[in-house]
């Protein structure tokens, strides 16, 4: 092999090869002289170059100018400094990997940041809402606090309550049906705003099967849909509608007052 | 680069008053290679005063794989008149290449060719140089 079937660059750096091994300050000398190592014609190069470089050495340097240079080393780089570590590649592709990670991890903290148990549930069900079509419930006119009855009467769902909050609307339809994680879930279809409740069981400890609990009405959105979510004896209630957490909120605020 | 150890002192000298004078001004370089650059400046300039190598074309030939017995052969002297002999960039590259003190990058910093140029000087520099080896220390004769 020839040096001249090297390609341009590599053949270039290869012409120029230091003549130490610890002068090689960079990657692509490195790889075009482990490629240039392969032809006879840069191993005559280095035997040339060692042969040059020891005559050079012989050169007296007469006593008064060599204690000038007291030290080996006659060239000191510039100091590395914040701007140069700065503008190193490796640094800022660094820099940039920490800053998605980073990032990410924002992300994750403020979209969990107002998590509670059965959150999880409670987004699951809004994308229901959203896909859900109303023929595909059981006709039933009547007041929601009428629900828990037939809930209980029918499926055999305890404490399946509407809150007091909306047991006033008046109903157009409901069902009840086995979600994707296998957990009953009551669902229904109101008049008022097209608004839909979900019931469901309370989400429980994995070791003790106890309710994680919590207290008063939680709000969840997902999709253009938004809900409120309350806990009561095990079973949690979510009332949803298409729109933002301030056409949720009078329902509850009058339930305060 | 200068193939004359006497007016290589001088220059020498005459850079390191200039940079002593620069540092009492307050003006030392920041630049690492300052020394090495002035130093360069003044051995071209004081090159143009006196004699003047022939301008000829040198013949080219293959580095021999024989070439560091046929070096071996030769005094540190005719090497330093032969690199001041050469053009310049040539000369410059040659002489900084084969002290042996620097990267590739600080050679192209102090030299200010671009990779190909200083291939191309030190590459040419070398077929020269073997080719006034064959000449002056034949490879039969060894």
């Amino acid at each position: 092999m020839k040096l001249a079937q090297l390609s341009r660059r590599q053949r270039g750096l290869a012409l120029c090869a230091p003549i130490s091994e610890e002068k090689i300050d960079d990657r692509a000398m490195r790889g075009a002289i482990s490629q240039a190592h392969k032809t006879d014609d840069f191993v005559h190069q280095q035997a040339f170059d060692h042969a040059v470089n020891a005559l050079v050495r012989t050169i007296p340097i007469p006593p008064e100018i060599a204690e000038w240079f007291s030290t080996e080393h006659i060239i000191l780089g510039p100091p590395r400094t914040w701007q140069r570590l700065a503008r190193n590649p490796a640094m800022v592709a660094i820099a940039i990997a920490l800053g998605v990670i980073a990032g990410i991890f924002v992300y994750q903290f403020v979209e969990h940041l107002h998590d509670f148990p059965g959150s999880g549930t409670a987004r699951r069900l809004l994308k229901v809402a959203s896909s859900t079509r109303s023929i595909i419930l059981d006709p039933i006119k009547t007041d929601a606090t009428a629900l828990g009855d037939l809930f209980f009467m029918k499926h055999r769902l305890a404490h399946y309550d509407v809150p007091p909050e909306f047991a006033d609307f008046h109903t157009l339809g409901a069902r009840v049906f086995d979600d994707e994680e296998g957990l009953r879930v009551a669902q229904v279809w109101l008049a008022e705003k097209r608004m839909q409740f979900f019931l469901f069981p309370a989400e429980r400890d994995a070791k003790t099967g106890k309710v994680l609990d919590f207290s008063g009405w939680r709000y969840v959105d997902h999709e253009g849909w938004t809900g409120v979510v309350q806990q009561r004896n095990g079973v949690c209630f979510l009332a949803a509608l298409r729109g933002r957490e301030k056409d949720l909120a009078p329902y509850i605020a009058k339930a305060k007052q | 680069m200068m193939g004359d150890a006497r007016k290589a002192q001088d220059v020498f000298h005459a850079t390191l008053r200039e940079a002593a004078e620069r540092a009492v001004n307050s003006e030392a370089p920041r630049d690492p290679f300052w020394l090495f650059r002035a130093a360069r400046d003044r051995c071209l300039e004081a090159s143009e005063q006196g004699l003047q190598a022939e301008d000829v074309d040198l013949e080219e030939q293959e580095v021999a794989p024989w070439a560091a017995s046929q070096i071996e052969r030769l005094d540190a002297n005719q090497l330093a008149i032969w690199i001041s002999g050469a053009p310049d960039p040539q000369r410059t590259a040659l002489a900084l290449f084969y002290l042996d003190e620097f990267s590739h990058h600080d050679l192209l910093a102090l030299t200010e060719l671009t990779p190909d140029e200083l291939a191309k000087a030190i590459s040419n520099g070398r077929q020269q140089f073997q080719g006034w080896l064959n000449t002056t220390v034949p490879h039969t004769e060894l």
